[in-house]
């Protein structure tokens, strides 16, 4: 296998680990958007013991993804960087809120307005960072951002990136997150017993497990209708892994239906995952379709090479720590 | 406002300015926040180890608190870092397209040491209860070990824009690429080493500053009193070894960015026997540096050793290559000028602690040591100002122009706009927040007292 296909493995592996973990997260904040008017303070209290000790990890994913990028296909990040700059940096806000939002909610405990005023940031920048990296995703998918071969953006910089699929992905993906995170808290919610808790997430899960399952066959439609590259692919390559990303999807639900809490959140994942790699194989080799490969935007090969050392060292180092930070706070415990 | 649409252009040299402005807002509140993320760690872990061996609930309570105050900084700094990696892209994607591959590898090293600091912060801060009491100590362990990691592969990346190695030029795009050539090259060591120091030494004197004028209202407070002191301890083991590091990046940046240290030390002339300037305005009109103190000779022995070497001046290079003297200059004398400040403050505390065996708390030292905080963030922020306004025109010294590696995407002025009002709603919070942390009382109240 040539390095920059490596690299690319992993690049979309570090992605489907952020969409479920850092998803999941902002899922929570999404939630918040909705039921901040009518929650209780224990509802309260579950979201945020959920994301408290994991979302700081589960952010760097990004940043790993951004730095491979610029690492790996320098090019492909200047052009992404230019044509997509609006929503990036729309992304970026809401990231930033997301987090300071959360920090300064979790340790102003006490003075009670401005405990709320940062869970509505928190919320509002949890909504709006999935939705414009979401955007973003979907108009490098369309294949019509009007970017040359070495990476110069030749569009408009306002409205280059609005397109039919990447407002549909943008809404997607806040969706998708607040599936994960509706699973997810059902089954920390049963891991507390706290029944009613666990009828509450339970109820809400069902129902955006329908609404996104509704969604992902619309965006089909969209595919078809906007982006004839990635279509082809979906059509020609990615089918098994549209498959498997419905039965896992409608495997999720069957779980809920049956209580079986483990297996919907393992399987909510896995139709996450397919989801991510589906357009991953549909669209490969181009980062920006229709004309820059991973062939044309590669850094040179010792780089990369050099770079897929770092991560099978780092990930020596990474990967059980993070294992051990999910044991400590989100496997069960038998303690008091 | 007439200010802010005149941004809102697609002239590029405006572009140039309002990116330059934007880098400058975001890593100077970055690196007040990097510094914390260094150096409290270890001020944690040294009071969690003294509840630890002793058993005294007033450390464990310190311990608590101050990891709140770590997890706000942490919080703030990982998202403030977040806008620096995409700037890097928004801002400068022309660097980042020629460059990136070069400067690859130490970003990433700083991303895996940048995961494992999350992971074990998000250990460390919500496992008190969880972790019994050794078992959380060694968590904190690797939060201080990839603190000083991550800023050491941020720097040398600052470094390598400084004395760029490892690499050549084929069409103004970096080919044959060595990128440890490039992340070890002349400035990394002292540059590295310099920040690593600053960001103890500026923690230990923050904490002490902010004890100290707890401890003027409070003097009875056993609490104050100790933190006061820890903070004090690091802060006072770090400046000398400061001065020494100081010297030797001074020494290495005459070796191998001559224009920069000319602009630092306001040398409009080559001369030899040049002398040390001690304050001063450098008028680049008239090429001379007025209303300065200067001791003969010095400059030519601290930089080469020798009272009669030739230092070389700005007008020995060509004027589009040379930075900003004033602002160069003024910012390395107000660095150097708080440095030796502290330093006379570090030798007073080691002196009466030797000859007296305990530190001093006399109510005029207090004072004094409520303006060490603050004016070692100052020195800090100047010290970066020397760096990268030293380095002017170049992104990459003698390789990239600033000016041409910036993006052509309009609306930079604006995103500027934004940027200021996002960063100083994050400040009012931050400050917001660490009040109510500071006002909250101790779990432990029998000990507060």
């Amino acid at each position: 296998m040539q390095p920059e296909s490596i690299l690319l493995c992993v690049m979309f592996l570090a992605l489907t680990a952020y969409a479920i973990l850092g998803g999941a997260d902002f899922g929570a904040g999404v939630w918040e958007v909705n039921t901040a008017l009518q929650a209780n303070e224990k509802q309260r209290r579950l979201l945020f013991s959920a994301i408290g000790p994991v979302w700081e990890a589960n952010h760097v994913w990004l940043i790993f993804i951004l730095v491979a990028t610029f690492g790996a296909f320098p090019t492909a990040f200047a052009a992404i960087c230019q044509a997509l700059w609006l929503p990036l940096v729309l992304a970026m806000t809401g990231i930033v809120f997301r987090g300071v939002g959360f920090a300064f909610r979790s340790y102003s405990g006490g003075e009670v307005r401005q405990q709320l005023a940062w869970e509505a940031v928190f919320a509002i920048g949890s909504t709006a960072a999935p939705f414009f990296l979401g955007v973003s995703i979907g108009a490098l998918a369309s294949g019509k951002l009007a970017v040359s071969r070495d990476g110069r953006f030749e569009g408009d910089y306002l409205t280059g990136w609005i397109s039919p699929l990447s407002l549909f992905t943008g809404f997607f993906v806040v969706g998708m997150c607040a599936y994960l995170s509706a699973v997810f808290l059902t089954r920390e919610a049963s891991q507390l017993g706290d029944r009613e808790l666990v009828r509450l997430w339970r109820r809400r899960a069902l129902a955006t497990g329908f609404a996104v399952g509704a969604l992902a066959l619309a965006g089909i439609f969209f595919i078809a209708a906007n982006a004839p590259l990635v279509w082809d692919g979906f059509r020609l390559r990615s089918w098994p892994l549209v498959g498997a990303s419905v039965v896992t999807g409608f495997l999720s639900l069957v779980s809920l239906v049956v209580q079986r809490y483990r297996s919907a959140a393992l399987a909510a994942a896995t139709a996450v995952a397919a989801v991510i790699w589906g357009w991953a194989i549909a669209q490969y080799p181009y980062i920006v379709p229709p004309l820059i490969s991973i062939e044309d935007a590669k850094a040179p090969t010792n780089i990369l090479w050099l770079m897929i050392a770092t991560v099978g060292l780092g990930a020596l180092l990474v990967l059980p720590s993070l294992a051990y930070l999910l044991y400590l706070f989100k496997a069960r415990h038998t303690e008091t | 406002m007439q200010n802010v649409w005149l941004l809102a252009t697609t002239d590029l040299s405006l572009n140039l300015l309002a990116a330059r402005w934007q880098m400058a807002i975001t890593l100077g509140a970055h690196i007040i926040l990097a510094v914390f993320g260094v150096g409290m760690p270890v001020l944690l872990l040294a009071a969690e180890w003294r509840y630890l061996t002793t058993g005294d609930p007033l450390w464990k309570a310190l311990a608590h608190r101050w990891s709140k105050v770590f997890a706000v900084l942490f919080a703030v700094g990982a998202v403030s870092g977040t806008v620096l990696s995409f700037e890097l892209g928004l801002l400068w994607p022309t660097f980042m397209a020629r460059f990136g591959p070069v400067i690859a590898f130490p970003f990433a090293m700083e991303g895996f040491a940048f995961f494992l600091e999350a992971i074990f912060v998000g250990i460390y801060l919500y496992g008190w209860n969880r972790l019994p009491g050794w078992a959380h100590w060694w968590c904190g362990i690797p939060i201080a070990i990839s603190g000083v990691a991550s800023a050491w592969f941020v720097v040398t990346v600052n470094a390598w824009m400084n004395t760029p190695r490892g690499f050549r030029l084929e069409d103004g795009v970096a080919v044959d690429i060595d990128p440890m050539l490039a992340m070890l090259n002349p400035s990394t060591g002292p540059q590295t080493a310099h920040m690593i120091v600053a960001a103890y030494m500026i923690t230990g004197f923050m904490v002490a500053s902010v004890y100290a004028w707890r401890l003027l209202r409070d003097p009875m407070s056993t609490y104050c009193r100790r933190a006061m002191l820890l903070g004090l301890t690091l802060g006072t083991a770090m400046t000398p070894i400061q001065f020494v590091v100081g010297d030797w990046i001074a020494r290495r940046v005459a070796d191998v960015q001559p224009v920069k240290l000319a602009a630092m030390e306001g040398q409009f002339q080559t001369e030899a026997g040049a002398p040390l300037r001690i304050g001063g305005l450098p008028d680049a009109v008239t090429r001379s540096t007025n209303y300065a103190i200067e001791i003969p000779g010095m400059l030519s022995w601290i930089a080469y050793g020798d009272r009669q070497a030739v230092v070389k001046g700005l007008d020995d290079f060509p004027r589009q290559n040379t930075p900003p003297v004033a602002v160069v200059h003024v910012a390395f004398q107000l660095m150097v000028g708080i440095g030796t400040l502290l330093l006379l403050l570090s030798l007073y505390v080691l002196m009466t602690s030797v000859r007296s065996r305990r530190m001093p708390d006399s109510r005029t030292f207090l004072r004094l040591l409520i303006l060490a905080g603050p004016l070692s963030l100052v020195a800090l922020e100047a010290g970066w100002v020397v760096t990268e306004v030293g380095r002017q025109p170049w992104v990459v010294q003698d390789i990239a122009r600033t000016a041409d590696m910036v993006t052509s995407a309009p609306y930079v002025g604006w995103m500027l706009v934004v940027t200021i009002a996002i960063y100083s709603v994050i400040l009012g919070g931050t400050i917001a927040v660490l009040r109510i942390l500071a006002r909250a009382p101790l779990e432990d109240k029998r000990h507060a007292a």
